[in-house]
């Protein structure tokens, strides 16, 4: 008897004493759920933050296993940047569940993407017979540069409210970075300008933000379903729906296998492409700018 | 909102009354011209006052100073998911098993139902109803029965009926606490619902030390060490009803446990994850078996060590990967065991037992999994009072070996083939061949690390 009231006891002195926080000159410590994230943080916070990205270029986000590594990163975490939309919903729950109060749900450092953009491809109907749909809309925000404008001034905001003394540090960057993107857009626009309105088969829509930005066709994909992957009679039925119209490209993220892809690109004659999709997702994307003009480059040549 | 409603309604008056007025003639349509004059400056005032809040608003001039609450930041757009409260999820869990022989008891071992090879034929195996929310800013509950089919009947079990603090609670940074009925931490396999395993049953020593899960009811406390890897510590108090307890009367506290975790990765690649626990109680009642025909009471300490290593090509287990897994079970018993059909009466023991397995499961194509298993236990002693009984093992060291094959074709479907050669007495060799399959909707499922 007497030991359970003591353990209740010193939970509660635990709950009560031991809370102390005050922020130094450290770095505001940030947890992103992807490399797109982590980079538009480094952008805005530059040295002021310390940004630990759970995945990379390689791996499927929606896929990854939540690991023992994030759980010790997403404890201490002061800023949580993630995509949002159902997008990590196979492992960041039950992380932020063992994450630092600071990041919870409706908290400053709680910071979802697809909650400050307007979403694409919302699904009429959720069936999973369709596929594993996010009844959100497309969760893969970060290739619409107007949609980076909108989070990186959601992130300078939050950043100034989480470190105080440095307010100043990140409105500045942040000017910074939105007047270099601003300049930048219309030079992409322009490249890509010779592309517009021809078709790309993605293996995944994932990168249906940028297509629809560049106005790029780009209603079929590989997968037949979203989350299954593409079946060979969904394939053949995609050489007879082209025809002679055939399509401009066929693209693939880093973390997606070749084999369909390069199937299709052999038989209708179409080269596949594997485009960086994020920061590390090939030599050249080394930041988001870097990125994006490896994406067009790619997508125009 | 309110005022809005109003300045709507109030526009919408005025437009008709507008249009009438233009009919008229004279003092009356000037009066009236004059009313909707005012009624619009009036109105036009409030706009422009409204108007300047809402600049206010946007520009952050709101009397907090949005220390903690998100009044500076941009509004929200409403995101309605599918992230309903609660989460409401169903697995289920059906298979078809064929044996070659007749039973599947582990003579010496005095295991419980659970532990047992399951149904022979077609059947339904563990339908799981699952519903889990936050309950509010501070607490997390979540909720999970099983169907099952037993002797016969239908029978519901509560598998999990826990609340769980979440960090908006205020505890010390990395502490939770959870409380009710759970997969409690325990081993690698203990936390993880029986659907989500990697193979069509449970490894042997988890069917005779825990009776395939332990879930007694009661309290545990953890907390995440604040190390760059991963480590985390805790320990829980329990009341002793669950297998391999029995019988507590709920005076004081009869079961308990401690554990410590590392884990972390190698380069980008690998990663791993090492654990041990203690779980320690008293069977004063009776660990009853076999419908209460064995019985042991006395006190139990098991101690389990755990290990488990991922590796995936660029670490990203969606196209490959290979899972190797481990436990090692080491069981000290002080107590009396009885086997009444055999009329041993109590017979004192003061013994140790061990037992463990371990796994590789490989995901060689990205719908495609080939897993091996391999569980041993090791012989009791058998004092001299149960020579003969149904805990005389008979120098018998029982072992496993399992192979499986599944197929997944969504996150929620998965279908399997497992085959099992079970050597658990001496002179019988068991071979088993299991069809299974797993299916869940509702909730997209996370599961642990």
């Amino acid at each position: 008897m007497y030991r359970t009231v003591g353990i209740f006891l010193s939970i509660f002195l635990c709950t009560t004493l031991l809370r102390s926080p005050s922020r130094a000159e450290e770095p505001v410590r940030v947890f992103a759920c992807e490399p797109e994230w982590a980079a538009l943080v480094s952008e805005v916070g530059g040295e002021k933050v310390k940004v630990f990205s759970a995945t990379t270029a390689r791996q499927n986000p929606h896929y990854v296993r939540a690991r023992p590594s994030m759980l010790a990163k997403i404890r201490k975490a002061e800023l949580l940047v993630c995509s949002g939309a159902s997008l990590e919903v196979g492992w960041l729950p039950i992380l932020l569940r063992r994450g630092s109060a600071d990041i919870q749900r409706n908290k400053l450092g709680h910071l979802m993407a697809a909650d400050f953009v307007e979403t694409i491809e919302k699904p009429d109907r959720l069936d999973r017979s369709l596929g594993d749909m996010h009844a959100e809309g497309n969760p893969h925000v970060h290739l619409n540069p107007f949609n980076i404008l909108l989070v990186a001034e959601e992130i300078h905001k939050r950043l100034g409210l989480i470190d105080v003394g440095g307010k100043a540090f990140y409105q500045q960057r942040y000017n910074q970075f939105e007047s270099r993107w601003r300049e930048a857009i219309p030079v992409w626009e322009k490249k890509a300008e010779t592309i517009r309105a021809k078709v790309v088969i993605p293996h995944h829509k994932n990168m249906s933000y940028m297509f629809e930005w560049l106005g790029l066709e780009s209603t079929l994909a590989l997968e037949d379903k979203p989350g299954i992957p593409p079946r060979m009679s969904h394939l053949k039925q995609l050489i007879t729906t082209f025809g002679d119209n055939k399509p401009h490209l066929i693209v693939r993220t880093p973390y997606e296998p070749s084999k369909p892809s390069q199937w299709l690109s052999d038989k209708i004659s179409v080269p596949e492409k594997v485009l960086p999709y994020t920061i590390g997702g090939d030599v050249h994307s080394e930041d988001l700018f870097s990125l994006y003009d490896r994406m067009i480059d790619l997508l125009v040549n | 909102m309110n005022m809005l409603i109003r300045i709507v309604f109030a526009a919408l008056l005025v437009v008709p009354i507008g249009g009438i007025s233009r009919a008229d003639s004279g003092d009356a349509a000037s009066a009236i011209r004059a009313e909707i004059e005012a009624i619009r400056s009036s109105y036009e005032s409030r706009i422009l006052e409204l108007e300047s809040r809402i600049a206010k608003i946007e520009e952050g001039e709101t009397s907090t100073n949005g220390s903690t609450v998100l009044a500076n930041t941009t509004t929200q757009r409403k995101v309605f998911g599918r992230d309903f409260n609660p989460s409401i999820g169903v697995v289920l869990n059906g298979r078809f098993a064929r044996f070659t022989e007749d039973t599947g008891e582990i003579p010496g071992f005095g295991i419980g139902h659970e532990g047992e090879r399951g149904r022979e034929g077609v059947g339904i195996s563990h339908s799981e109803l699952n519903f889990s929310a936050n309950v509010d800013d501070k607490f997390f509950g979540s909720l999970t029965a099983a169907l099952v089919r037993e002797d016969g009947e239908d029978k519901v079990e509560l598998e999990e009926a826990y609340i769980q603090t979440l960090p908006g609670l205020g505890l010390f940074e990395g502490l939770t606490v959870k409380a009710g009925r759970a997969l409690w931490t325990l081993g690698y396999l203990n936390e993880h619902h029986v659907h989500t395993d990697d193979f069509a049953d449970r490894p042997l020593p988890y069917r005779v030390f825990l009776n395939g899960i332990f879930n007694d009811d009661g309290v545990e406390v953890s907390y995440l060490l604040p190390t760059d890897f991963y480590s985390e510590i805790g320990g829980g108090v329990f009341r002793g009803d669950d297998f391999p307890f029995g019988g507590s009367d709920g005076e004081g506290i009869d079961a308990w446990s401690l554990f410590a975790r590392v884990g972390g990765d190698i380069g980008e690649n690998q990663n791993w994850r090492l654990g041990g626990s203690l779980l320690s109680g008293k069977a004063y009642g009776g660990r009853n078996t076999e419908e209460g025909a064995q019985s042991f009471v006395g006190d139990t300490d098991l101690y389990v060590a755990d290990l488990r290593y991922t590796w995936a090509p660029t670490g990203n287990p969606k196209t490959s990967e290979l899972i190797l897994q481990g436990e090692y079970f080491w069981r000290d018993e002080k107590g009396t065991y009885a086997d009444s059909e055999e009329g041993t009466g109590a017979v004192a023991f003061d013994d140790t037992l061990e037992g463990w397995y371990a796994q590789a499961v490989y995901k060689f194509k990205p719908q495609w999994r080939l897993g091996l298993r391999y569980g041993q236990l090791d012989q009791p002693d058998v004092p001299l009072g149960l020579v003969g009984s149904s805990f005389d093992s008979q120098g018998f060291e029982p072992s496993t070996f399992s192979a499986m094959l599944d197929w997944t074709n969504s996150e929620f479907s998965r279908m399997r083939i497992q085959f099992n050669r079970e050597n658990l007495a001496s002179g019988y060799s068991d071979d088993q061949f299991i069809f299974q399959y797993i299916m869940s909707f509702g909730a997209h499922g996370a599961h642990k690390y």
